[in-house]
């Protein structure tokens, strides 16, 4: 609040320090190729190895464009994004009605679907698909469920051996769409999880003795593969790193009350279910969806772009690659190395209206 | 007084040091701003670190936009500061004066350089190489060694209790990150001491029948002990603010104190920058504020750290001028 | 009373004297190899993981997505680490100079005890410091500049302890010796004590510069990052460094992710050691009289 004044006031100074360094940056012999226009991406970490997988194959194509890809956080994918410091930022979720409403230029549109699993180590029981609805899940985060032999466990799993240990529930430490997406499940499923912890990219987690955070997929990976009797919730990229460590993989309980394995036709399913009320501007959950088939952890990975680039070369890449995203960047060849499905045509369509409005 | 020009420009280029720090504190706590007003007190003896809402509405609450239920409460994350530095200067301490000792009593002047070397360069590892390392090679060995056995030996002590000791990652993994990281800093400054220490001194105690080791413990290191008390302020410096290595080995706790020395934490450093993405992600800027907050609180910490060593070394420097 | 006139008399006292001493040098021999071993460990186990990712192409080629070579981190690192000593240095230098000759009154203690808190200031919150100055208010977005100077308040007050320090140890009657054949303070500081102090500041330097190299946390708001080779922009043009590469790379799923951090981590600890190594080897540690 008192930021903005004492800045102005010590404008002095800002326009020496910005004399200098442009001196000095003009010192340079420096020979900008003019034809070439230059893209940062920053942000999701969940999209992030799409991205790597696009730049080869966008660069190629398209020799007057340089992209930049790096994984910061979703957060810092909207912010710096907003703040014009990147052009393209990524995101797990799509930007909040605060976030719309004071930046009202700022779209949210979505590149591709992913999904995530929930994964967990029990000795002995790897190999068997355990089956988990949200309500659980959301005893399990909360403490209220503290051993894997818990009723309430037990009656979704009969005939199932579950041992009499203690549960460690491992949560992400740093700010990711993962949480965003788990915690929007547990949210919309449990009534008693939305009015105490409610859901965000990270979140107030409840004191569970014997919890654990990790950092990163890899971190969750990790932890999960070296603490027996413990369950996490990992993105669907790292479907091979899981098979690697050995953990299993749970059946989840969708809004219809089946229990559903995450696998291509669940997560097509879900999609299908949510393309129809896909509003104009694609803010939208895809978690929870209603039908019989629908894996219930599922999400948009969305670009958050300004409307209004610096200039119209620059417009003019961002356009070219978003839309190159949503064709040939979409192709089943590239999406499904990182286990993401590609948007369904009516989603291309209305990203790519989106799309036009970046000038 | 005469001006003179060399000594005012290099005093110039001192004070650029407290400036930069002045700058630095200056622009978080004007950053800060409002949350100092909303967080109050509550912020440092508040356990609860909630966001809020992010996607609700935001609320005005003590005169604040703020989203609805955010609560911003840093104490786990002090405690877990002090606590892991603590219990790295405890570990430290010893394995240091240990080190000195050995290279500057009993290795040959041929391979103190070398072995000496091979010490230093424990503290220039970087920080995130630590962590990888941290979280390969350490945790596993703390989860299947380390804990239980300290767990065995130690468990009629309060803070070692423990039928589980947990899955290594937590406040000992970072204490034990942390006390390798300083142990250089130490041990170093120490080594100097002790080789500096005038033949005279050794000798008269060598003629009073002192062992080679009663010469060293009870002749040398009383001589050394302001070097040594500079050389754990220097690695506290060090420890307090440390941040790759204690995130990727520490376990993030977050809204629950350490009941034992296996249990999960985190630290103000480590914890700013797990949650600085998530903090942008708050349209009413007040969680992003709050770390600021949180940032000058870590100030305050090493200032009172660095003041009371100071207080400390001085208390000592006057004895000896006494004397 | 030497040791052998006792021998033939030893007492239980005497016997516990030679025990506990045993016992002592043996606690601190463990507690030399419980601090090198894991040292050793480390550059094991990063070097036997870096080295099978080294080839000629990581060496010419740049990053592209998370695979290819890492030339334009290893050039970005460079020119961001020389950029932090090119402002570092006078100011470090300057300041410990400040400190040693004429810092002993209660101005110089005070910039001292503050030079140390600026120490314990955890690099994050340096690096949101310049976010919010340098990269959005200032406007110079993620840049050399950014970063350079970011790096550089953070070795300053190294710099100027090691100077400091350095300085220190040059005899005083060398300076007043010069003072005596009527040598001006300039002439004495860069004649006579900066040459005599010579090895211990460019160690310091060098020590300064193997910090910045191995940096993380205070370049991920300030540099940002780049797949490209650094297009000779001061400001508003991001820049890779080879520490990205080991912190965020490790945290994808791809093989070749991997290969490139253990090869980044390599690189940056061969580099600091190297630095480190060589200071010392060059810079004998003189024997204090």
């Amino acid at each position: 609040m008192h930021f903005k004044k004492k800045l102005s006031r010590s404008n002095l100074l800002r326009g020496g320090v910005a004399a200098l360094a442009l001196a000095a940056a003009t010192s340079m012999a420096t020979i900008a190729r003019a034809d070439t226009v230059t893209l940062v991406e920053t942000g999701s970490s969940l999209l992030y190895p799409l991205f790597n997988i696009w730049v080869p194959a966008f660069t190629t194509a398209h020799p007057g464009i340089q992209l930049t890809t790096t994984s910061t956080g979703s957060g810092a994918g909207i912010a710096e994004s907003i703040k014009g410091l990147v052009q393209i930022g990524a995101s797990d979720a799509y930007l909040s009605d605060g976030m719309v409403a004071k930046n009202p230029n700022m779209l949210s549109i979505p590149l591709a679907i992913s999904a995530q699993s929930i994964n967990y180590n029990l000795p002995g029981l790897d190999g068997h698909h355990l089956k988990l609805s949200g309500p659980v899940l959301a005893g399990i985060y909360s403490g209220s469920i503290t051993k894997w032999n818990d009723p309430k466990i037990q009656a979704m799993n009969p005939g199932v051996a579950l041992p009499d240990h203690v549960i460690i529930p491992i949560h992400r430490v740093d700010g990711s769409g993962d949480t965003f997406i788990f915690s929007q499940y547990l949210d919309k499923s449990t009534p008693s999880w939305h009015n105490s912890v409610g859901y965000g990219t990270s979140i107030s987690w409840p004191a569970v003795q014997g919890g654990l955070g990790a950092n990163g997929n890899p971190g969750m990976v990790s932890a999960a593969s070296q603490n027996p009797y413990s369950i996490a919730y990992i993105g669907v990229s790292f479907k091979s790193e899981i098979a690697k460590a050995g953990l299993g993989t749970a059946e989840l309980k969708n809004a219809s009350g089946d229990f559903v394995m995450l696998t291509h036709k669940t997560v097509s399913a879900a999609a299908a279910a949510r393309v129809g009320k896909t509003p104009k501007d694609e803010r939208i959950s895809l978690v929870f969806a209603k039908g019989a088939e629908a894996y219930p952890i599922i999400n948009y990975e969305y670009a958050i772009i300004n409307t209004s680039q610096p200039d119209a070369g620059t417009a003019k890449a961002v356009r070219t690659f978003l839309t190159w995203a949503l064709t040939t960047g979409n192709e089943y060849k590239y999406v499904s190395q990182v286990n993401f499905l590609p948007l369904p045509p009516a989603v291309v369509s209305l990203s790519k209206a989106q799309i036009a409005r970046v000038q | 007084m005469v001006f003179r020009p060399f000594r005012t420009s290099l005093l110039v280029l001192a004070l650029l040091i407290p400036a930069a720090l002045g700058a630095v504190v200056l622009f978080l706590a004007i950053y800060a701003g409002d949350a100092f007003t909303f967080n109050g007190l509550r912020f440092i003896f508040g356990t609860v670190w909630d966001l809020g809402n992010l996607y609700g509405n935001p609320v005005t609450v003590r005169g604040v936009s703020v989203p609805l239920g955010a609560h911003y409460g840093v104490l786990v994350f002090i405690i877990g500061t002090l606590l892991s530095s603590f219990i790295a200067i405890l570990i430290a301490l010893p394995l240091s004066v240990g080190c000195a000792i050995f290279l500057a009593e009993q290795v040959p002047e041929k391979f103190r350089p070398v072995l000496a070397m091979l010490v230093e360069l424990v503290a220039v590892v970087p920080s995130v190489v630590f962590g990888l390392w941290g979280v390969a090679v350490l945790v596993p060995f703390i989860a299947k060694d380390i804990g239980p056995a300290l767990s065995a030996t130690l468990g009629f002590l309060p803070f070692f209790a423990g039928g589980d000791t947990g899955s290594g990652y937590g406040l000992l993994a970072a204490s034990m990150v942390l006390a390798l990281m300083i142990t250089p800093i130490i041990a170093t400054t120490l080594l100097d001491a002790l080789l500096q220490v005038p033949r005279e001194n050794r000798e008269a105690a060598f003629a009073l029948g002192a062992t080679h080791f009663e010469v060293v413990s009870k002749a040398m290191m009383p001589m050394v002990r302001t070097t040594l008390v500079g050389g754990v302020v220097l690695a506290l410096g060090r420890a307090l603010g440390e941040t790759m290595a204690v995130l990727m080995v520490s376990g993030g706790a977050i809204n629950i104190l350490p009941h034992n020395i296996y249990s999960p934490v985190s630290t103000i450093a480590s914890f700013i920058v797990s949650q600085l993405d998530s903090a942008e992600q708050d349209p009413t800027n007040m969680a992003i504020k709050s770390l600021a907050e949180i940032a000058l609180v870590l100030f305050v910490i090493t200032l009172a750290v660095n003041a009371g060593a100071r207080l400390f070394t001085t208390g000592v420097a006057n004895v000896r001028n006494a004397k | 009373m030497s040791a052998t006139l006792n021998r033939p008399r030893r007492t239980g006292h005497e016997r516990r004297r030679t025990l506990s001493a045993a016992l002592g040098w043996a606690a601190c021999a463990l507690a030399l190899v419980l601090v090198i071993g894991p040292l050793l460990d480390i550059v094991y186990v990063v070097a036997a993981r870096g080295l099978s990712a080294f080839s000629i192409g990581l060496f010419t080629t740049v990053t592209n997505g998370t695979g290819g070579g890492l030339l334009n981190a290893i050039t970005g690192t460079i020119i961001l680490s020389l950029g932090a000593l090119v402002v570092a240095v006078p100011v470090g230098v300057g300041a410990g100079i400040y400190l040693s000759e004429y810092g002993t009154n209660r101005l110089g203690s005070g910039i001292r005890f503050l030079s140390d808190v600026l120490t314990g200031t955890p690099s994050i919150v340096l690096g949101y410091f310049s976010y919010i100055v340098f990269v959005t208010w200032l406007g110079w977005d993620f840049s050399v500049l950014a970063g350079s100077i970011t790096l550089a308040i953070l070795i300053v007050p190294y710099l100027a302890r090691i100077t400091e320090l350095a300085l220190r140890q040059v005899p005083n009657n060398m300076r007043e010796a010069g003072f005596a054949l009527g040598a001006r303070e300039p002439t004495v500081v860069f004649k006579i004590v900066l040459p005599m102090a010579a090895p211990g500041v460019i160690t310091g330097i060098l020590l300064a510069l193997a910090i910045s190299v191995g940096e993380t946390a205070p370049l991920i708001y300030t540099a940002g990052w780049s797949n490209y080779q650094w297009n000779g922009h001061l400001t508003n043009s991001p820049i890779g460094y080879l520490t990205y590469v080991i912190w965020s790379f490790i945290n994808e799923p791809s093989d070749s992710a991997h290969a490139l951090a253990f090869a980044a981590a390599l690189i940056v600890m061969l580099v600091v050691l190297a630095i480190n190594i060589g200071v010392r080897l060059v810079v004998r540690r003189k024997k204090p009289g």
